[in-house]
């Protein structure tokens, strides 16, 4: 049986309730294939069974992973590419001008996955910033451990290279190394990567020029997510630039930041005196 | 918006070819490089051709070097979309004139990821 | 699994012809395979290195790799199997009914894509040559073959990376179509 309307408009505003996405009508496909495991799972013969089954008696261990299956994204390149422009238009600039010549700009990479944010803004440096690789250093962190060793190794398969890093990018920044590709020594040297559990105290990092904390917030309920921005907001400069998610905002989460408007995208500034 | 498919394997251009559709592009399909010049000399110049390398006839560095010859079609992006994989491939590709590479096997997703860096992306499109 | 690996330090120092078998292990040709059956046939499309016995009604495609290293990049299944793939490989895109010519041009093309990858792992400049068809091709040397049995679905697929010595073809016209890159 395909996913009836009913199982499909719950689904949809359950995920849009949990994670401000909003799930376009012929998107149907995508629910079919991302709960197809967990229908099967608990044997099961189809999604809409299983769409039936939790509707009617929700758990939410079901509904978050529900939410997770239809909301994490294969991570790509350029994800949402306007907090990168941002960043070389707008804010390295401004940074330029206000540090001293031989201050290394930090730069956050807060939920770094599998490597392709930190190596994204990496890559961005490298050409468009005279000696970049000592002038800043990027953090990289997850939650994964398993995630922080593929960031280490900055080394990427066939199918993530596919998605979204710009082919004179591949060729300038990478090699080929097997049947995969591995991203330049220099750019490697650029980036430490590490473990980090976003929900737990912070270790001693920073302070940082520029933080991307992109698509972790919508996981986490109000009190953690206010929590999590008072935390990254200790480990920043007063003169930083946040960016998050493109579904997420400090707006009615936490008061203590201010919304600039950068090209196409928003960035978050510690506000004074808060 | 208009996108010229061209690929050998009949397969693969209507796989490309239903992609671009679904993202709301019109889409017309050539067999090799001599077909797609055909159908731009017709008249019919899309913004956007996805094309194989390896093809009988004419191949696609053919195709690009031949469409960069003529500066009538310098609006046009070509996007190359083969398993042509070596770095020092890609870097001819581009050498010649293409503007984007997807290397297959790739996946839908990886098509509207490259579109959406070329600018290509029609704008009623949400993900 | 082959643990050597080529530093190039054989070719410069003798003339002796390159082996496949120092060039790439059966590991890196399955996950090439694996990664085109994911993008392409199915996110859970799983290719199982299990041996499943020699298909019945087999039918192989592939495409020459002329380099360095020559050879052939084969795929063989059973007919029944090609046609499988081949609707999965279009899915939505599909025709009511598939034709003798889609299942063809799909088997081709899955090999054209394992074989472009095989060859960009493999010392270059290589040209790749088009996708052929027909029965099994004759076995390459064992010296300087890669041989991946394995299971899609159940049914047996196997792949081999063979070199050239062994390759003789017979194709359905005879008539082997190439159009060499030039390097």
């Amino acid at each position: 049986m395909t996913l009836t309307a009913t199982s499909f408009d719950w689904v949809r505003a359950l995920v849009h309730k949990e994670s401000a996405i909003v799930l376009q009508p012929g998107k149907e496909y995508l629910v079919e294939a991302r709960l197809l495991p967990m229908a099967r799972e608990r044997g099961l013969p189809d999604v809409s069974h299983f769409v039936e089954t939790v509707r009617h008696r929700p758990d939410p261990d079901s509904t978050r992973r529900i939410v997770e299956a239809l909301t994490t994204n294969e991570t790509s390149w350029f994800r949402d590419g306007d907090p990168f422009t941002a960043l070389t238009s707008t804010v390295m600039p401004a940074l330029l001008a206000a540090r001293g010549p031989n201050e290394r700009l930090q730069i956050w990479s807060a939920a770094c996955s599998s490597g392709q944010e930190p190596y994204t803004i990496a890559m961005l440096l490298q050409d468009s910033l005279p000696n970049a690789t000592s002038r800043v250093s990027i953090t990289a962190t997850d939650l994964s451990r398993e995630m922080v060793a593929r960031t280490r190794a900055g080394r990427f398969s066939q199918l993530e290279i596919n998605r979204g890093l710009p082919a004179p990018m591949l060729v300038r920044h990478f090699t080929r190394a097997g049947n995969e590709w591995e991203v330049a020594a220099p750019l490697r040297r650029m980036v430490t990567a590490s473990e980090c559990n976003l929900a737990a105290p912070l270790p001693r990092m920073g302070p940082f020029d520029v933080v991307y904390l992109r698509n972790v917030l919508i996981y986490f309920d109000l009190p953690t997510k206010q929590t999590i921005l008072r935390r990254v907001r200790e480990l920043m400069r007063p003169d930083s630039w946040l960016f998050l998610g493109a579904a997420e905002t400090t707006l009615g989460v936490d008061d203590s930041w201010e919304r600039v408007v950068v090209g196409r995208s928003s960035a978050y500034r510690p506000l004074k005196g808060k | 918006m208009r996108a010229l498919v061209i690929d050998d394997s009949k397969v693969m251009r209507r796989i490309v070819a239903g992609i671009l559709e679904g993202l709301g592009y019109e889409v017309q399909q050539a067999g090799h490089g001599r077909e797609g010049l055909d159908v731009l000399a017709g008249g019919w110049v899309p913004e956007l051709v996805c094309v194989d390398w390896n093809m009988p006839v004419m191949d696609g560095l053919q195709f690009v070097s031949a469409v960069r010859s003529n500066p009538t079609w310098r609006h046009v992006t070509i996007m190359m979309v083969t398993s042509e994989s070596e770095h020092g491939q890609i870097v001819r590709a581009l050498a010649a004139g293409a503007h984007e590479y997807v290397i297959k096997p790739f996946t839908a997703d990886a098509i509207r990821d490259k579109l959406a860096l070329l600018g290509l992306l029609p704008q009623d499109v949400v993900r | 699994m082959n643990e050597f690996h080529d530093t190039g330090e054989r070719r410069r120092s003798s003339d002796t012809p390159l082996l496949i078998t120092d060039l790439i292990d059966e590991e890196t040709v399955r996950s090439i395979a694996q990664e085109a059956w994911s993008a392409l046939i199915g996110d859970d499309e799983f290719l199982v290195p299990l041996p499943g016995g020699p298909p019945d009604d087999a039918v192989s495609s592939w495409v020459d790799v002329v380099g360095p290293w020559t050879g052939t990049v084969v795929l063989t299944c059973s007919r029944a199997t090609a046609e499988e793939l081949a609707r999965c490989l279009l899915a939505e895109h599909a025709p009511p009914v598939l034709d003798a010519e889609d299942v063809h041009d799909a088997l081709g093309e899955l090999a054209n894509v394992v074989g472009g990858n095989v060859k960009a792992v493999l010392p270059g400049p290589s040209a790749l040559g088009l996708p052929e068809l027909g029965s099994i091709p004759a076995a390459g040397p064992p010296a300087d073959t890669c041989r991946v049995d394995l299971l899609w679905r159940g049914r047996s697929l196997t792949i081999t990376v063979q070199g050239s010595a062994g390759a003789v073809h017979i194709t359905p016209e005879n008539n082997p179509q190439k159009n060499e890159v030039p390097l």
